[in-house]
């Protein structure tokens, strides 16, 4: 039953599905590495999910909505500093408030949509599905490559700018002093204040730039894969980032890993929902699927290491 | 002057962060076109416009003080559950499958109540076990659980709890003789509400007069600290996790017994608003109830504004999370000022 066809079609889906994962994964992981736990990912990414259709759809210009998209889940992301880095409220009770604060933004903002009747936004708006100019002579015949066509060249252009993020961010921790001094904010904060840098400001930093990934990736969903909005259409992924980032132990090869298999489920648990004898069981038996694995994967991989010291940690510790 | 200033702190502070939330809205609403008075007179009469909206305000917030109260007690103790919203639903589901299975009778909303709770704590412990045997941050295990309980809902209610009679995906009714008395004839203002005011009060003795709750306070606030004073900590935490989840896990039970009668994929659930109402009463059970009033007279009062004014209800839910974040940054602000003082 498994063909190679199938496999690949799969695998295709599985790089689909988790882009905007491994995308706001990527910014989730500097700013836990910078000792920032960031619960309001997942708003962010409503937020910029929202943001970005409501935008596009009004304007007609995709690119502006991605943009928008990204400004507004930045406009989270600050408020979220100021509470949890400012404020040195409790990181995860910030994130929550992120969280509340983004169903009430894109929950008003979708009704003030339907009420101006700009609930559909037009097909050649949003994002198509293969990133090279149709132009091109050689766009068709890549696209159409038998494996690598449906892997690489079928994919949203944000796939390709995603894992050009991901070996900017691996060679920033393994190369550059900016990297050093992230891991310094997760590990020691203070040494990294003794040795003269800016805890707060980098923290800033890390944090905006999370909110902005967060930010790509819900609009990823809505002006890219579907071309549509509904409410609340995040469903827990930024959640699912959380574990898989933690899964990943911290480190940018093992999130993507982590970021694939819960794609491969994703679309297995598709496919299977698409099998005829699926009718006997409700979807949800399907949905949940990805969902138990992230927790059984969790379960069999999270001793092994512990995260940044700090992570969670409001700084400076005593007041 | 001292003395005053500590007892008023904490009140003052949840107060002005209600208030300037509201005033957030109101500029934002004015900007948009609509006078605050308009604004405001709209929404008092759909919170208090009359002694049934009183009730109805009252009867939304009992499950929110419910959940409130849950968050109070485990965040107290250092417990971050953020798995009400799934301990919730369970509570919930597992009441519906006891209720619509037995025939009515007195007895069986408490019996109901009794086994949803055993089911939010239930679930909750899936999380405890994983942190300790498997070391699986708990704001991590239940927030993924939390995805998994709105699914087995779900899966239940087009499943074995599926009503027969409809094609609609949700379960089939409580029978009438199964339900929980009503106090204001008209509203779903149930019996629960005293028991959920009771569960404050009995909250706040346990921890201000009880070793228990000492013990929780201490944990919560170092729990190294605690550990060397001889605190079983591990066991009080246990104990702590599993009181939140039996309380968000009857709350859900509750509210099917009293308001709901029945459970459908879309069912809302309380559990992370729960967290913000604990979090504007300051964590504090008495405080968490004036909260969990504010919360529903902010849902009542959106809705008002939707039908009169057209105003989307979703502003109920910014007002929320705004106080929710003016009450960590006034919180923070007003710690800092005692301390330079």
């Amino acid at each position: 039953m498994i063909n190679e066809w199938l496999a690949v079609t799969i695998a295709a889906q599985a790089v689909t599905a988790s882009t905007p994962l491994i995308l706001a994964g990527c910014g989730e992981l500097v700013a836990e590495r910078a000792g920032v736990l960031n619960i309001g990912i997942e708003g962010m990414m409503l937020t910029g999910c929202v943001t970005a259709f409501a935008v596009t759809a009004a304007t007609g210009n995709g690119w502006l909505g991605l943009m928008a998209g990204i400004l507004a889940a930045m406009a989270m992301g600050a408020l979220f500093a100021v509470m949890a880095i400012n404020a040195r409220a409790d990181q995860i009770v910030a994130g929550m408030a992120i969280n509340l604060l983004a169903i009430g933004v894109s929950g008003a903002l979708w009704r003030s949509l339907q009420a101006h009747d700009v609930t559909e936004m037009s097909q050649t708006a949003g994002f198509e599905r293969s990133w090279l100019p149709h132009a091109w002579q050689l766009t068709a015949w890549l696209t159409d490559l038998p494996v690598v066509g449906p892997l690489i060249f079928q994919q949203y252009g944000l796939s390709l700018a995603t894992v050009g993020l991901l070996m900017l961010t691996w060679v920033m921790f393994r190369r550059t002093r900016l990297g050093v001094v992230l891991d310094a904010l997760g590990q020691a904060p203070d040494a990294a204040a003794a040795a003269g840098e800016p805890v707060r400001a980098w923290r800033w930093g890390a944090v905006l730039f999370a909110a902005g990934c967060a930010g790509a990736a819900g609009a990823y969903l809505s002006i890219m894969r579907t071309h549509a909005f509904v409410p609340e259409m995040t469903g827990g992924k930024g959640f699912v980032v959380l574990a898989l980032v933690m899964f990943g132990r911290w480190r940018v090869g093992w999130m993507v890993g982590g970021c694939l298999l819960f794609g491969i489920t994703e679309s297995v648990q598709q496919h299977l929902q698409s099998l005829p004898g699926s009718r006997a069981w409700p979807y949800q038996t399907f949905q949940v699927l990805p969902y138990v694995v992230a927790i059984v994967a969790l379960a069999c991989l999270s001793r092994s290491a512990p995260g940044p010291a700090a992570l969670g940690k409001p700084w400076p510790a005593e007041r | 002057m001292t003395s005053i200033w500590q007892f008023l702190r904490e009140p003052l502070v949840a107060v002005g962060a209600g208030l300037i939330a509201l005033v957030l809205v109101l500029i934002g609403l004015a900007v948009s076109g609509f006078a605050p008075a308009d604004v405001l007179s709209t929404a008092w009469t759909g919170v208090a416009g009359s002694p049934l909206r009183l009730a109805i305000c009252a009867q939304e917030a009992v499950p929110l003080l419910l959940c409130g109260l849950a968050a109070t007690l485990a965040f107290r103790a250092g417990v971050i559950n953020i798995g009400l919203e799934g301990q919730y639903l369970l509570g919930a589901v597992t009441a519906v499958g006891v209720l619509t299975s037995h025939t009515g009778s007195m007895a069986m909303p408490w019996i109901a109540m009794l086994a949803g709770a055993c089911a939010g704590a239930g679930w909750c412990a899936i999380a405890v076990a994983l942190e300790r045997r498997r070391g699986v941050p708990l704001v991590l295990s239940t927030i993924l659980l939390n995805v998994v309980a709105v699914h087995v809902v779900g899966m239940l209610v087009q499943g074995p709890l599926h009503d027969p009679l409809t094609a609609a995906p949700q379960s089939a009714l409580v029978p009438d003789a199964s339900r929980l008395p009503v106090l204001v004839a008209g509203s779903g203002l149930h019996v629960g509400a005293i028991v959920a005011l009771g569960c404050a009060v009995g909250l706040w003795l346990l921890q201000r007069r009880t070793t228990v709750g000492f013990e929780w306070e201490v944990i919560g606030l170092n729990p190294t600290a605690a550990r060397f004073a001889g605190i079983p900590v591990v066991r009080r935490e246990l104990t702590a996790a599993l009181g939140s989840g039996a309380i968000a896990g009857m709350a859900g039970a509750m509210q099917v017994a009293g308001v709901s009668f029945f459970l459908s994929t879309d069912a809302p659930s309380y559990g992370y608003v729960g967290i913000a109402v604990a979090l504007l009463g300051r964590l504090h059970p008495l405080g968490v109830i004036p909260a969990a009033l504010f919360f529903s007279s902010l849902d009542l009062g959106s809705r008002q504004l939707e039908r009169r004014l057209n105003i989307p209800h979703d502003i109920g839910n910014i007002a929320k999370g705004l106080a929710v974040a003016a009450v960590l940054i006034a919180g923070a602000l007003s710690v800092r000022s005692r301390g330079r003082s």
